[in-house]
């Protein structure tokens, strides 16, 4: 810009002029491929969207809003209902936020306040590089390693002693199959600690030194600074940490379909098959040839882009937020 | 910073002065906290404090003056051992608080910081209420009655002149008050502890002057009942709150006096030139 101004300044040469018109060309090719690029974005988005609504457009007539509390998935009779695997879906990311959230904010405590400054950054990368590993891997390992292990002694464990408790026992009853929710829930936990611990660690980062040394000036001890002042400090921050890590649970594919067990009921136990709804198109979208499958398992994936859409927003409202505070 | 008459100090000014100090000397109040050949190292070597010798008097404010990176700030924070918080800094010497040193590794470091409170440059509230800022700290040492715990609360706010301005708001965060008195709430906060040391760590840097008056008078105030030491780069500051001031460069101690026989009549030229403004 500067530039321009400068060439079309009176007592100027018409070669000069020249030269001053070409960048301006340029410049102007410039910004509209910006804006080019910034529109594709939308466009993409709303096309997601429409085609989406379109291809479920049958699913939707024939089965209504009843769609997602009808537990009933019968590919035979044309009978097709949400229920399961939107429950799976809401279950694992819960189980995975229950076992992410306290072991991400363990990380990121001991890498911001008790790690010594030389194995900060190899321990960071080591966890952003976990992030970096594909889902089927973890969905290979899950099934293969984990699975064999919650069989044979977690899961028996679990059911002799928690499964004993009053209550929360349902939660730990029947046979060991290996694979299920809960098994699920673990395998997401461990993808999504990278992404939580990583966003916590940063809004960690952004607490003034002053009011730490304050803190601890006052004769707390590291918990008690933590617990008090840092954690309240960045709590919005924090919020939209653990909302990413939900959204992105929410979403997986490839590692859940391995170990859920892909089982279209609805059971109390966590130890049961069950399945999500990533996991059930992945899962059947050779298999469905006929119109009203197909269109019930884009209404499925309607429904998860909604599910996921709005805990994203959520977050990034959240982190607007943290950044005023 | 220019003070004409403190140039040219004559010969009568000068014999006044020690004539004060004469007459004063078995009047001051005795040592709380005795610095001892003390030496600071950075992780890489820079050397910060060059043995450092002084004696903080109980129940008196003692200013620290000198340029930018002279050692003031990290002389304090070796008062309550902050300087623990990062690796590698390393001591020698000894800070004797009533005549145990605070450096042994045995001391207990939040019971150290609740005998010596800190200030800092700018306001640091604590994220939570006006009320709970205070109570938190006391809560971390005593445990105590809500009734008791009002009144110890009210009297910190009192002390620090706080209590009209925030009565009505206790229960409101500490972040919605002004600077200044975001400052007097952490002054407060410091004191509601029952501290016997206080650092304050140029504590008026960052607010404007009506706030800055406020806060120096409140210095005059809680001088009577603490062993108080200040950090400023504001030479009227020193002169006006503290008894004695010591003039720091480069990591020594290079004149350690009555604050009226420093700006007055110093001994060492360099403290002459810094208090007249020629350098720093």
């Amino acid at each position: 810009m500067a530039m321009t101004d400068a060439a079309s300044a009176p007592g100027v040469s018409p070669s000069d002029e020249a030269f001053a018109r070409r960048l301006r060309r340029q410049d102007a090719i410039f910004v509209n491929l910006t804006w080019a690029s910034a529109t594709l974005v939308v466009v993409v988005l709303l096309g997601v969207l429409i085609s989406l609504l379109i291809d479920a457009l049958p699913a939707i007539r024939a089965f209504g809003l009843p769609f997602i509390w009808n537990e009933r998935w019968s590919p035979a009779k044309e009978i097709f209902g949400a229920a399961a695997p939107i429950y799976g879906t809401l279950v694992t990311s819960a189980i995975a936020m229950v076992i992410g959230i306290p072991v991400s904010f363990g990380i990121a405590i001991f890498l911001t306040e008790i790690c010594p400054q030389p194995l900060r950054r190899p321990i960071g990368t080591a966890i952003e590089l976990l992030a970096g590993i594909p889902s089927i891997i973890y969905g290979l390992w899950g099934f293969f390693v984990l699975a064999p292990i919650m069989q044979t002694s977690v899961q028996p464990f679990l059911t002799d002693t928690l499964g004993q408790l009053p209550g929360i026992g349902i939660l730990f009853s029947g046979a060991p199959y290996g694979i299920g929710l809960l098994t699920a829930g673990i395998v997401l936990a461990i993808m999504i600690l990278p992404f939580i611990t990583s966003v916590t660690r940063d809004v960690f980062n952004t607490v003034p030194v002053m009011l730490r040394e304050s803190a601890y000036g006052m004769g707390m001890t590291t918990w008690e600074v933590v617990r008090h002042i840092i954690i309240p400090y960045t709590r919005l921050g924090l919020v939209g940490g653990i909302m990413l890590g939900l959204g992105r649970a929410l979403g997986e594919t490839m590692a859940v379909t391995f170990v859920i067990g892909n089982s279209h009921r609805i059971a109390a136990s966590l130890l049961s098959p069950a399945t999500t709804i990533s996991a059930s198109i992945a899962n059947e979208f050779a298999e469905a040839t006929e119109g009203l499958y197909t269109s019930s398992l884009v209404a499925l994936g309607l429904i998860l882009f909604f599910i996921t859409f709005s805990v994203l927003a959520f977050a990034k409202w959240l982190l607007g937020r943290t950044e005023k505070f | 910073m220019n003070m004409p008459d403190a140039q040219t100090p004559t010969h009568g000014f000068e014999l006044q002065a020690q004539a004060a100090n004469f007459v004063q000397a078995d009047t001051l109040n005795p040592v709380k906290l005795q610095v001892k050949d003390l030496h600071f190292k950075y992780q890489n070597g820079h050397e910060v404090l060059k043995g450092v010798n002084l004696e903080l008097r109980d129940k008196t404010v003692t200013a620290f003056i000198g340029p930018s990176g002279c050692g003031k700030s990290t002389l304090l924070r070796v008062f309550n051992r902050m300087y623990n918080l990062y690796p590698g800094q390393v001591v020698t010497g000894e800070v004797l608080l009533d005549g145990r040193n605070i450096l042994s590794n045995s001391e207990d470091l939040n019971r150290l910081r609740s005998k010596v409170g800190m200030v800092f440059q700018k306001p640091t509230p604590f994220p939570m209420t006006i009320y709970e800022n205070i109570a938190f700290g006391i809560r971390l040492y005593e445990k105590i009655s809500k009734a008791e715990m009002n009144n110890r609360v009210e009297s910190a706010l009192r002390e620090t002149a706080l209590w009209d301005e925030v009565k009505d708001k206790l229960h409101q965060s500490g972040l919605g008050l002004s600077g200044g008195q975001q400052q007097r709430l952490c002054i407060a906060r410091a004191v509601a502890v029952k501290p016997e040391v206080l650092l304050l760590d140029e504590p008026a840097s960052a607010l404007d002057p009506i706030s800055t008056a406020k806060i120096e008078d409140l210095i005059g105030k809680l001088a009577s009942d603490y062993c108080i030491a200040i950090v400023t780069h504001n030479m009227q500051q020193a002169a006006r709150t503290s008894l004695f001031t010591a003039f720091m460069y480069l990591g020594d101690v290079i004149e350690f006096d009555k604050t009226e026989t420093i700006f007055t009549a110093p001994k060492q030229q360099r403290t002459n030139d810094y208090v007249t403004g020629r350098f720093g």
